[in-house]
């Protein structure tokens, strides 16, 4: 040991604090950046009086895997939701008010209010209205269904763009790290990156990863497909231009794999797959089976002649839709008949007598203005019980007035599940961010209090320098 | 020192969340006080939404049937009113007839009684209520009962007829005076009775229909609620009042006068039997109506419960829950304020 050899330590020393230091500074800096991991520079010695400082990122496995998990399911269900909301205002309505339901509701009131009073041209329009408001409100629904499917459409097309474009990214980030780890480099800032990557590309499908050699890492989606393997996978969409009533739109492939819905949805890809192909289709089929029961409802009915179309009809007329069969797109062309209604130059009577589809229907045979019985009979069928096909997903073997109540009903309770699964999912996504940031977070406080140590190593090894600096003038002094 | 390790982000980011999520519940909870209902129906009942649906919509329902109720309720009274009208009618008219058996009664007097009689009938037949005739079943667009003193009515032609078929002769020929009392009888039975009381009626008399309005009175039930111009009473007031009116001042027998006159009597008598038969059925109809009415209204209060019950909130629930997040986002907010104080930067020299 000489006082050269101090001297070098010494100096060794305050290399070392520096960089410590800028590792903390560093630290400080990204504090509040969520993907940033903390670093923490270790010490060792190699032989005496030799050190080196390496650079530790904190990582949590688990904690990571566990958040990437939580953010699909919450941005697949916050999809579905926002999705749900929409939907729901745009074919019900606020608090149902535009609903085929309430329609029907008030179309009732109507023929009761007309029925006691028959010979009331005014009440005749009133119902007649009262059934304008019905046919609107089927026929927006399903113009609202449609075009929101057609936006969900669009919407993955555009999804699928950036989840490819993210993907994209991953690969440059994950050569990057491969390389640097390759080269021996510290790759704590590539790793940083490709996580980043990592957490945007869970809220589009969900990831499963594994590692291997040289930091390579391995991405599947949920139900195994391959997502990433040094290269990314294809992930294809034909986007359809426009989406008829019970037309099913392309599914995406994830390497040839088609993206399943469901609910709950784990991912914005599953969510939006739900929501155009399950929730907005089968809503649409519920619209087409109320207007197929009102058809029915309101057919005209006479011995030796075969049923027809009365107050409302659809393109299919003069013969009726078959019973207990959907007919997809019904709720867009259900129609008011052109010979009752009087905006297209109908008779509004013959809604009380009968009649719409030639003399042979005509119930009211001695022509008395106050015939009220068909009328009667019109509201009496609203509440008999139909029978509806099953495959729009509700109980098909109730009256028309419950069956699009229950309408609602379905709905509602879909969104109800949705929004509990939203908030339990969301609440997982801030818990496990919140533990994974304090596993491999910043905490600015610990940062200064390890300043203020370096600090105090750096003022030692300086007086440390001067000390032997003065020793040596002094031997320098005695030499000469 | 790893095991309580906290990160400075995920202690602001703690705050923010709990501060978001007790906000959002704050705009509900203050929904919740100002309607005294649950903020999203659909989300606090999920398939129940259906039920409250079905029930707002009966609920609308019911209350429009004791709307038409009332207009239903209007016709009966009307219809009772006038057939009080009409039973006072008859009544007058047969106080005149016995007057004028008993032989105090110039014929002259009872003729024009049973002009009277006939035309305050014909009126109040042809009464009409919301340019509604109501006693023409459900023809109420056309007038129920033809003006017999206008001389190119049905009626009338067809009476005129029926004299001159029968006798060969019209009431005005000298022939008239021939007329026996049993000759008159035959005439009464054979050639009136089918005019009046048989299909004649409803040819040259009435353009009521037989067919009577039904009226939903209650969900599920439906009544026939109008009485027509067709009915027994009708007919044979007017038989009676019409024969008098015409014949007894033309140049009729006294013989045949008084048989006619005998005759009257009792159709008379008879009507107004049949009139307070129509009555107290009207009377009961007019029960059943407002029975309905009120059970509909006791099933709508029953309903409007159970729809608060279901998607209502307890309105003391409601506004504790919102001072209590009040507080909480009160407190919060302090510390807020006291964590971003606590830094170990204010204390490094």
């Amino acid at each position: 040991m000489s006082l050269s050899s101090a001297l070098s330590i010494a100096q060794s020393s305050i290399r070392n604090v520096g960089r410590q230091t800028s590792v903390v500074s560093r630290n400080v800096l990204e504090a509040n950046n969520p993907d940033y991991s903390r670093r923490t520079a270790v010490v060792s010695s190699t032989a005496p009086g030799a050190h080196v400082v390496q650079v530790q990122r904190a990582t949590s496995d688990q904690l990571f895997r566990q958040n990437l998990g939580a953010l699909s399911q919450w941005s697949g269900q916050s999809t579905l939701y926002a999705g749900m909301e929409r939907l729901g205002v745009a074919v019900n309505g606020v608090d149902n008010a535009t609903s085929a339901a309430t329609a029907i509701g008030r179309l009732q009131e109507a023929l009761q209010l007309y029925s006691a009073s028959p010979a009331n041209q005014n009440l005749a329009e009133n119902s007649l209205d009262a059934a304008r408001q019905v046919v609107r409100s089927l026929n927006d629904g399903s113009a609202a269904i449609q075009s929101f499917r057609s936006q969900a459409d669009v919407d993955m097309a555009a999804s699928v763009g950036e989840l490819n474009s993210l993907l994209a990214d991953f690969k440059n980030a994950n050569d990057l790290v491969i390389a640097g780890t390759r080269a021996g480099r510290e790759v704590s800032d590539q790793l940083d990156q490709r996580d980043a990557t990592l957490k945007k590309i869970a809220e589009y499908v969900p990831v499963t990863t594994f590692s291997r050699g040289d930091n390579d890492m391995v991405l599947m989606t949920g139900d195994g497909t391959m997502l990433f393997e040094t290269v990314p996978r294809a992930v294809t969409f034909t986007p359809s231009s426009v989406l008829a009533a019970g037309v099913a739109g392309n599914a995406i492939y994830i390497d040839g794999v088609a993206v399943r819905g469901g609910n709950p949805s784990s991912g914005k890809l599953a969510g939006l797959t739900q929501l155009r192909e399950n929730v907005a289709a089968t809503m649409q089929s519920q619209l087409d089976e109320i207007a197929r029961g009102l058809v029915t409802a309101f057919a005209e009915t006479a011995p030796a002649q075969p049923d027809a179309p009365g107050l409302f009809t659809w393109p299919g007329a003069p013969s009726m839709p078959p019973a207990g069969t959907l007919v997809p797109g019904l709720a867009g062309s259900i129609r008011l008949n052109a010979a009752i209604d009087s905006a297209q130059g109908g008779n509004p009577n013959l809604l009380r007598d009968g009649g719409a589809n030639g003399a042979a229907y005509v119930a009211n045979a001695t022509g008395g203005a106050s015939y009220s019985s068909l009328l009667i009979a019109y509201s009496d069928r609203i509440d008999a019980p139909g029978s509806f096909d099953p495959a729009a997903g509700i109980n098909p073997d109730v009256s028309l007035g419950a069956y699009s109540a229950n309408s609602i009903g379905w709905f509602e309770s879909a969104r109800k599940t949705t929004f509990s699964t939203l908030q339990s999912s969301e609440a997982l996504a801030v818990r496990t961010a919140e533990a994974l940031s304090n596993e491999t977070g910043v905490n600015v406080d610990m940062e200064m209090s390890l300043l203020l140590d370096l600090e105090h190593s750096y003022e030692a090894s300086a007086r440390l320098i001067s000390v032997i600096d003065e020793m040596l003038s002094t031997l320098m002094a005695a030499v000469r | 020192m790893k095991a309580s390790f906290v990160s400075t982000s995920a202690v602001s980011q703690a705050l923010r969340y709990s501060m978001q999520r007790t906000q959002s519940s704050l705009v509900s909870a203050q929904k919740e006080v100002a309607t005294g209902k649950v903020a999203d129906t659909g989300l606090a009942l999920g398939a129940q939404t259906a039920q409250v649906v079905s029930f707002a919509r009966d609920l609308d329902r019911l209350n429009g049937i004791v709307d038409s109720n009332a207009l239903v309720t209007a016709r009966l009274s009307a219809t009772q009113l006038a057939l009080g009208k009409l039973t006072a009618t008859a009544q007058d008219f047969l106080s005149t007839l016995t007057a004028s058996v008993s032989g105090d009664a110039a014929s002259a007097i009872t003729q024009a009684a049973g002009k009277t009689a006939l035309e305050e009938m014909t009126s109040i037949l042809n009464t009409s209520q919301n340019g509604e005739y109501l006693f023409a079943g459900v023809n109420t667009d056309v007038k129920p009962v033809n003006d017999f003193a206008d001389p190119a009515s049905a009626s009338k032609i067809a009476f005129d007829a029926a004299f001159q078929a029968h006798f060969g002769f019209t009431q005005a020929d000298p022939a008239a005076a021939g007329i026996t009392a049993p000759q008159m009888d035959a005439f009464l039975t054979a050639a009136l009775e089918p005019q009046f009381l048989g299909a004649g009626w409803q040819a040259s008399w009435s353009n009521a229909s037989d067919q009577k309005i039904v009226s939903r009175i209650a969900l599920n039930e439906t009544t026939e609620t109008s009485v027509n111009a067709n009915a027994d009473g009708m007919r044979k007031l007017a038989m009676a009042a019409a024969s008098i009116s015409d014949l007894l001042g033309s140049n009729l027998s006294a013989a045949g006068k008084a048989q006619l006159v005998a005759r009257s009597v009792a159709l008379v008598g008879e009507a107004i039997a049949s009139l307070g038969q129509l009555q107290s059925q009207t009377g009961i109809v007019e029960k059943r109506v407002s029975d309905a009415s009120e059970r509909i209204t006791m099933q709508a209060d029953l309903l409007e419960k159970h729809i608060v019950d279901i998607e209502g909130v307890d309105p003391y629930k409601a506004s504790t829950r919102v001072s209590d997040l009040l507080s909480s986002i009160e407190t919060s907010y302090a510390l807020t304020a006291r964590i971003q104080q606590l830094s170990l930067l204010r204390f490094l020299g």
